[in-house]
């Protein structure tokens, strides 16, 4: 399994954050075109740097832990990261925004009725 | 400075000076992203703590290239920033785009300033028990 850690912590990554698409609602994945056109330009950036890093003796990835498969200098891994991490991004704030958006509703609706009952009160 | 730490504060100063001077989105005036920025940081010191454990590190820095101050666990300070910048370019990406294509479906020009966020109409509807548009 250890070739395969990188890429198992991605994947972990990805099922834990999946419940915020449905259960919080996020619609990431419902607008995956959207989604695919706000990381694309992530991954490209962030792959220059990290070909940049990689070629300028930054940083290197232990050969126990990743599978081996290479885009030219870059580890598959990498690539994936790149497009995981943004994905769990956008989840988070979307589902923060569900969150903060039905606490509003709420308020709003308990807001309505103390006023409603205010007004019968009053006749 | 150390090559790493110079990028990283280059990725930080670029991503703030893009939605400052450009793109203008208000995000960094929402509470949405602030708080997910909270959770996100949260689960960033997990993943990548595991990453770079110095027991078992995944991905091994070079000591010259950054600060050294490694913390929390064996996590280079620098990391934070890298992080910081990806996910908020990627939030500032979405943001903009999500609105052009409101605006496209609407058939109004997009508005690329707005100082406040307009509120959702079931926010402003005091019956308003439906929240998402499924």
């Amino acid at each position: 399994m250890d070739p395969y850690q990188y890429l198992l912590l991605m994947a972990a990554c990805v099922v834990i954050t999946l419940p915020l698409e449905f259960v919080l609602r996020a619609r990431v994945y419902r607008r995956w075109r959207l989604a695919l056109a706000a990381i694309a330009p992530v991954v490209v950036l962030y792959a220059i740097w990290d070909i940049v890093g990689i070629l300028r003796d930054h940083w290197s990835y232990n050969p126990r832990f990743v599978s081996g498969i290479r885009l030219g200098v870059m580890p598959l891994e990498e690539l994936v990261f790149f497009i995981v991490v943004p994905l769990c991004g956008l989840l988070t704030y979307e589902a923060v925004g569900y969150v903060l958006r039905r606490v509003a509703a709420i308020r709003a609706t308990r807001t309505a009725r103390a006023t409603t009952d205010r007004e019968r009160a009053d006749a | 400075m150390p090559e790493y730490t110079v990028l990283t504060v280059v990725s930080v100063v670029a991503v703030v000076a893009l939605e400052l001077l450009w793109l203008r989105t208000g995000l960094f005036r929402r509470a949405q992203y602030w708080i997910a920025m909270a959770i996100i940081f949260a689960f960033q010191t997990l993943v990548d703590g595991w990453l770079t454990k110095l027991s078992d590190p995944i991905v091994q820095y070079a000591p010259e290239q950054m600060l050294g101050i490694r913390a929390p666990w064996d996590i280079p300070i620098e990391d934070f920033g890298f992080g910081f910048s990806m996910v908020t370019l990627t939030l500032l990406l979405w943001v903009r785009l999500n609105r052009r294509a409101e605006a496209r479906r609407s058939g109004t020009a997009p508005t690329e300033q707005r100082p406040t966020e307009q509120p959702r109409p079931e926010m402003t509807r005091p019956d308003a028990t439906r929240v998402d548009d499924r």
